[in-house]
């Protein structure tokens, strides 16, 4: 059964067309990648699934539930966690709290017993403290954890916004352009790390993703986007050696 | 209600809805370029009444020469306002820059009290524009008849300036793209005052025609019309200037009608003309937040 | 706190936490001490001063929740005048002895059953909070879906029909009249006790899951929402409730001053209290707080600058309006050149004071 699937998702600006009958499926476990040229529709295509855009046409279906036209928010609840592009992060919080907050949503107390601070509420926010001291010791961000999160490097704030995302307990994660901005040598690890999460977490992982060694060395599976068309599907070597994905990276005259 | 009444309602109605579009076009330009609330607007428009009545009750100068030096000293003081108060916080968040223009306003509320005076002053009266005319039983003072027409030139103009001429076209450009007009070497400080500029001249020719039509002046006269002109520039589509218009005329014809109306109503409604511009603003929000000109946007993420 | 197993944390432990944990201790200490300095400024003070003494717990009461809503969820309301409104109505009506209401309502008659309610101040108190939230539910559910300067003016324009209803509702509030002769029930116990709560109800919340999650639409609504946080109910809980205690500080006022009417809850209320926020520090408990005490007593002194000024050898004719030009420039010059206020988005804290005096004493040491 496919994890996340979506049916012939649209999306038109106006009179653009940005993304046109993109159908996507997601097998438990698998790390899928979603690829093309700038402006291809991309990002668009990840905030369809999550809700921030309603589909024009199409539908999302994350295991057989029609979520189409759930809220962000309640998208994230099902399990279905995403990074962004242009890193998003509570720049006034410190690193620490930047994960802590995304635990609020599987907070069961109310605001009343959080403000008289309930045993139940304490042992509750132990609870969420100690995950959040965990999964940064993962990403390896435990030593600044008492740092503003706008203060840390670039590489550094990717990680946290992974480990913002992980906290929310998501089986499906979607990354945005995770290796934006790095060095070969980083892109690599990251590479590691991708693996790595995607087996201690039990994820699904669809990502967005420039850097071809990233992609290739880590997606069983990959998806090319050209102009919001799906011009290939299938596994890396199949993509690699596709006429059509060749024309559209490097364009035909 | 007979027809008569309803017609001399109308006047009115056409003229304080002129008024108020006049009003509304300096909101709908400056948020178009700026995305920010000139909060002081409406006391711009006070201040430009009050330089008409000390220009013909101190200087004793002929109400032409009162009303150009209004309009002049206006300008100044909206491109002197934008400099003061608008532009060191061109880049800080919006919060910030919404309580400066709060700021600046009670600040020019309460310069005026202490300049001119906590007590109302009488505008004083210029015998042709209040002159009764009566064109077949419909009677009405000339200034009702002159605030549509001159509101009616004025908007002639101000089209001509906007799509025919060079500062016009820049214009445009900056409320598009602020950062792509900079690159292509439109001097974007000069739009904007020239922006306020406009945007207080058409505030001024309003303010004047105010004090011939409503000859009470008061320091705080500028507060309401001014929120309500920005209502009528959001119900309108902000940053449209036809909307503006629109939503000034919407405004004026609604208000008079309550009033009108109220008579033959079992309860008074007329107390709560104020309110119908605040009802307005949160219907249309809640229907169509962008106005009724205004075109949908998508938010980037 | 040693290692303690997490399913054995009780209400025993709870309470015993409460007067062993330092952090805790030291607060309830602080609290004695300022009772006990209030208590004697009571004692000391003349009545004009016990005045003001009266309005910096009102305004820390109006400060904080203004800054829940505009500094800690980042939503940019200015409809603060017309919930303090409905508070100050409510408790007034509750609070007057039919008599006095006979006495207020000559022009039309009170409707027969608010006439002869009356009810304690505490209770009063507390329904102006419960009405002013019930204000804040029916007008947030509307306009929270709206952003920056278009949910300041919807905001504004719902404090403005408020006060048009009120000032036409001749035969519940008196209309334009107002009402006279409120219950002189209020006192610097009454005051500070509020605020004081006021204050530890803030700080509890802000440190909890959901201030945190208030913060992190304040910072990021996009990412806040792909973090699971319903942006919608969460705005509304704080909104919601802003308005109690907003309701809460109106009620107060309007005891503290006697007399209330519609004009009282212009703008310009909302706008001092705007002042107060920038000034501490949008999104800082401790720093609005400190800016409370400080503005309300600046307006007052500044109150010379309105009334006559006796030099001895010379004497100033006061110049009306002067004050709130001194007041409007000092906002601005906040907001020009000291953006972040008092404290920024900071807090003072007993580790932060431990830190620096830790930092100081190392200093001396130096030396």
């Amino acid at each position: 059964m496919a994890i996340l699937r979506t049916d012939n998702i649209t999306m038109k600006f106006g009179g653009l067309t940005a993304v046109s009958n993109l159908k996507i499926n997601l097998e438990e476990n698998q790390i899928v990648g979603l690829i093309g040229p700038n402006g291809a529709g991309k990002t668009t295509a990840f905030n369809m699934i999550t809700g921030v855009y309603l589909p024009t046409e199409g539908k999302v279906f994350y295991k057989d539930m029609d979520i189409t036209r759930k809220k962000p928010h309640e998208i994230t609840q099902f399990g279905i966690a995403r990074t962004f592009q242009n890193i998003r992060l509570f720049k006034e919080l410190t690193v620490l709290d930047n994960v802590f907050v995304a635990n609020h949503l599987r907070l069961k107390s109310n605001w009343v017993s959080s403000v008289i601070k309930t045993p139940r509420y304490i042992t509750k926010e132990k609870e969420m403290h100690i995950k959040s001291l965990e999964l940064l010791e993962k990403v390896g961000l435990i030593h600044v954890k008492d740092e503003d999160s706008y203060s840390l490097p670039y590489g550094m704030q990717r990680r946290l916004e992974i480990a913002r995302a992980l906290a929310t307990d998501p089986k499906v994660l979607l990354l945005d352009e995770p290796a934006a901005g790095m060095n070969p040598q980083e892109s690599q690890d990251l590479m590691g790390f991708i693996a790595r999460i995607r087996d201690d977490f039990n994820l699904t992982i669809l990502m967005i993703e420039h850097h071809m060694q990233v992609v290739m060395g880590v997606c069983e599976k990959i998806y090319v986007l050209d102009y919001g068309i799906t011009i290939a599907e299938g596994n890396p070597f199949e993509i690699q050696n596709n006429q059509k994905v060749i024309e559209a990276y490097l364009g035909v005259d | 209600m007979s027809l008569t009444i309803f017609m001399q309602q109308l006047v009115n109605a056409a003229s304080l809805g002129s008024l108020y579009a006049l009003l509304a076009i300096g909101y709908t330009m400056v948020y178009g370029i700026l995305r920010l609330i000139n909060f002081a607007h409406g006391d711009v428009f006070m201040l430009s009444t009050y330089f008409a009545f000390y220009a013909m009750t101190s200087f004793l100068l002929p109400w032409y020469i009162s009303f150009a030096i209004a309009i002049i000293l206006t300008i100044l003081f909206g491109t002197v306002l934008e400099r003061g108060a608008y532009r060191p916080l061109r880049n800080s968040p919006r919060i910030s820059i919404m309580i400066s223009a709060i700021a600046a306003s009670f600040l020019i509320q309460n310069l005026a009290v202490v300049f001119f005076g906590g007590i109302p002053k009488a505008f004083p009266s210029v015998p042709i524009f209040s002159k009764i005319i009566q064109i077949s039983g419909v009677s009405s003072s000339s200034i009702s008849v002159i605030i549509p027409i001159v509101t009616i030139l004025v908007l002639f103009i101000l089209g001509y300036i906007i799509n025919q001429t060079k500062m016009g076209m820049a214009m445009r450009a900056v409320s598009k793209d602020y950062e792509a007009a900079r690159l292509m070497g439109i001097n974007v400080n000069t739009v904007i005052s020239f922006t306020f500029g406009i945007g207080s001249a058409l505030a001024a020719i309003g303010g004047v025609m105010w004090g011939l039509k409503y000859p009470q002046l008061i320091p705080l006269m500028g507060l309401m019309p001014g929120l309500k002109c920005f209502i009528a520039a959001v119900v309108g589509g902000i940053g449209n200037i036809k909307g503006a218009v629109i939503g000034g005329f919407i405004l004026g014809f609604g208000e008079i009608m309550i009033v009108a109306v109220s008579v033959y109503m079992p309860y008074d409604l007329s107390g709560y003309r104020d309110a119908f511009a605040f009802v307005l603003l949160i219907a249309i929000l809640l229907l169509k937040p962008d106005g009724i000109m205004g075109k949908s946007s998508v938010e980037k993420v | 706190m040693k290692e303690k197993t997490l399913d054995t944390i009780s209400w025993k432990w709870w309470l015993k936490n409460l007067f062993t944990n330092k952090n805790s201790l030291y607060t309830i200490i602080a609290i004695i001490v300022t009772l006990i300095i209030i208590g004697v400024l009571n004692k000391t003070l003349d009545n004009y001063q016990i005045r003001i003494l009266n309005l910096c717990a009102i305004y820390i009461i109006l400060a904080l929740s203004m800054n829940l809503i505009n500094g800690f969820v980042g939503l940019f309301s200015l409809g603060h005048a017309g919930f303090m409104a409905v508070g100050a109505y409510t408790c007034a009506l509750l609070t007057m002895s039919p008599e006095v209401k006979q006495m207020n309502f000559f022009l039309k008659p009170m409707v027969p059953w608010l006439a002869n309610v009356q009810v304690s101040f505490p209770t009063g108190v507390l329904m102006a909070g419960i009405m002013a939230a019930l204000a804040g539910a029916i007008i947030g559910a509307p306009v929270l879906r709206l952003k920056d300067d278009y949910l300041a003016i919807a905001t504004l324009g719902f404090a403005e029909i408020i006060r048009i209803v009120f000032t036409n509702l001749q035969s519940i509030t008196n209309g334009a009249l107002g009402l006279k002769g409120l219950p002189n029930t209020v006192n610097v116990w009454w005051t500070w006790g509020i605020a004081i709560a006021t204050i530890i109800f803030m700080i509890l919340l802000i440190h909890g899951s959901y201030g945190k999650a208030f913060k992190a639409i304040r910072e990021d609504e996009i990412a806040a929402e792909a973090m699971g946080i319903g942006l919608f109910k969460h705005k509304m809980m704080a909104f919601i409730i802003g308005s109690f205690f907003a309701g809460i500080g109106g009620a107060l006022l309007g005891h503290l001053m006697g007399t209330i009417d519609p004009l009282m809850f212009r703008f310009l209320l909302t706008f001092n209290i705007v002042l107060i926020v920038v000034f501490g520090g949008i999104g800082s408990i401790t720093g609005n707080v400190i800016a409370a005490v400080i503005v309300t007593i600046m307006m007052e002194v500044l109150r010379v600058l309105d009334g006559r000024m006796d030099f001895g050898f010379i004497e100033i004719q006061g110049i009306p309006g002067l004050r709130m030009v001194v007041f409007s420039i000092m906002l601005m010059a906040v907001i020009l050149f000291w953006q972040r206020g008092l404290m920024g988005t900071k807090e003072f804290s007993w580790a932060w004071l431990k830190r620096v005096s830790r930092r100081m004493v190392f200093r001396t040491k130096d030396c």
